[in-house]
């Protein structure tokens, strides 16, 4: 093989990850411009850091990673590779099964409200893109997890699964500390540092999310459950309840 | 004699216990109950106004160990009333090797009510097992339910420094599930210690109750307080309560004033804790 030229062709994407125009509806879909009202959101965070459970960039690296290792990786990600293989399958049951089961797995009022919220926000903007069967699923009646939404649009713009788990993971991420740069003294360098320092983390919960069997999942969490309860009833707030 | 029963080649108990409940006349009756192996019941008996059936379930004597398998189906038929407790905690020891195995079933039919209030699991240190507890209620049955789990015996001076235990709490309605708990536990693992888990916790626990309300829960944050260890919330028509602290009879002493006041949501008088629970 020595001396042989190398092949002028372009390198191809690594295996799982998305190119051309799927890259690109991805990057739309998990964009923070994304009218769906995820900044007026903490996911407890707020709560965390009120109880003192969190109380600098170090701890909100904790929490976040922590948070990714386990229910992120064996509920959400999980999940939402079952819901993406279901709507590219067309199985209606098991996307119902899915959707439902992710919400169950939400511990407290505020977390279903939030996951509601978005994820109704997101089937009216799909319905108004070029996925109109998104539209059914925009009623409040429907429970509709944001997961659901983001699976049906990653399937129907060709989003390889990996891709798909990367980027919800991904864009959850970010909101946490966009979040938290409200929360604490955390500056916007030192925020997209922390962005960083959570990628390996990101990538490792997809990975684990992808090899578990059904009976594998579900990994609930007290804490995040209790910082949640706190915020419920918390006198002043920056984000929703 | 237990010691003999027990098979150390085939690994363990295989215990199994159905129990049925129908209304018969103007109260609830045991009727059916059978049982393999180490799983029994005492007799049932009807403390209480409304007829409903008390049943107090015995653990195989001298707890369960690796291999074992423990497997319990409940029925209530509709309209039935039932309420469920241990006279102890139950034990889970150390286990060479294999793990033993939980499974309870409990399937509440319309218009039926159950309490199901056992006393605290206890995980030795070094035992490992899995456990499922599962409320299937259907149409607009009623149920209050709890699980404590204490990891390791901290009033005896014992840790949990290995072993593994994974706890699932569910409840379906309908086929649908309603609020899924899986709390799969490793000694120094991020769940074990990380804040947003139990945070170095031994105690966790979890109640739900059917019929949720806002005035309801408002009443019990006031009256049971929002501290670090006690968190209240609804999910959707859920009450549930959740612990996360040192102790499980403060778990149980909160879960049961919470349990009383669901009970006095139709009007009744709150029901008095199973005497068992003194003894």
């Amino acid at each position: 093989m020595s001396g042989a030229p190398a092949p002028l062709v372009p390198p191809r994407p690594p295996a799982g990850g998305a190119g051309g125009l799927p890259l690109l509806r991805l990057l739309q879909l998990a964009s923070p411009q994304l009218p769906v009202g995820a900044f007026a959101w903490s996911s407890g965070l707020e709560g965390a850091v009120e109880a003192g459970w969190v109380q600098d960039d170090a701890g909100l690296g904790d929490w976040l990673a922590g948070l990714l290792g386990g229910p992120w990786a064996h509920q959400d990600l999980p999940a939402l590779a079952r819901l993406h293989a279901a709507w590219t399958l067309g199985d209606a049951v098991a996307v119902a099964h899915w959707n439902d089961w992710l919400s169950a797995t939400r511990e407290t009022a505020e977390l279903r409200a939030e996951d509601r919220a978005l994820g109704r926000a997101l089937a009216r903007l799909l319905a108004t893109l070029d996925l109109p069967e998104a539209a059914a699923w925009a009623g409040a009646e429907a429970h509709t997890g944001y997961a659901t939404m983001f699976a049906l649009a990653a399937a129907r713009w060709g989003v390889p699964v990996e891709a798909t788990l990367q980027a919800l993971a991904w864009a959850w991420i970010e909101n946490q500390v966009v979040a938290a740069t409200r929360l604490m003294p955390l500056g916007q360098s030192a925020a997209q540092r922390r962005l960083a320092a959570l990628m390996p983390d990101i990538e490792a919960a997809v990975a684990l999310a992808l090899a578990l069997e059904d009976d594998e999942l579900g990994c609930s969490a007290a804490g995040l459950a209790l910082a949640s309860c706190r915020h419920e009833t918390q006198y002043t707030r920056l984000f929703r309840s | 004699m237990t010691a003999a029963l027990r098979s150390d080649v085939a690994g363990g108990w295989q215990a199994r216990l159905e129990l049925g409940f129908a209304p018969v006349a103007a109260r609830t009756a045991l009727v059916h109950s059978a049982h393999r192996g180490p799983l029994r019941v005492q007799r049932p008996f009807h403390p209480e106004a409304d007829g409903s059936c008390h049943v107090y379930l015995l653990h195989p004597p001298g707890g369960v160990v690796g291999g074992d398998g423990l497997a319990l189906d409940v029925q209530l038929a509709p309209g039935a009333q039932a309420l469920l407790t241990t006279p102890s905690a139950s034990r889970f020891y150390r286990s060479a090797g294999a793990r033993a195995l939980q499974r309870q079933l409990l399937r509440v039919g319309a218009g039926a009510r159950l309490d199901w209030l056992p006393q605290e699991t206890i995980v030795f240190d070094g035992a490992r097992l899995a456990s499922t507890t599962r409320l299937e209620l259907a149409g607009d049955a009623a149920a209050c339910a709890w699980e404590i789990v204490c990891l390791g015996r901290p009033a005896a001076g014992e840790g949990w420094t290995h072993g593994e235990a994974r706890f699932g709490f569910e409840l379906w309605r309908d086929g649908r599930p309603l609020l899924l708990e899986h709390t799969p536990c490793r000694p120094g693992s991020a769940l074990a210690r990380a804040a947003w888990g139990l945070g170095g916790h031994v105690t966790f626990a979890t109640l739900v109750a059917t019929g949720a309300c806002s005035e309801r829960l408002a009443r019990l944050r006031e009256s049971l307080g929002s501290a670090d260890r006690l968190g209240l919330t609804h999910c959707d028509d859920l009450l549930v309560a959740r612990y996360r602290g040192p102790d499980a009879a403060e778990a149980r002493r909160l879960f049961t004033a919470i349990w009383r006041d669901w009970r006095t949501a139709g009007g009744g008088e709150a029901p008095a804790p199973p005497r068992v629970w003194a003894t």
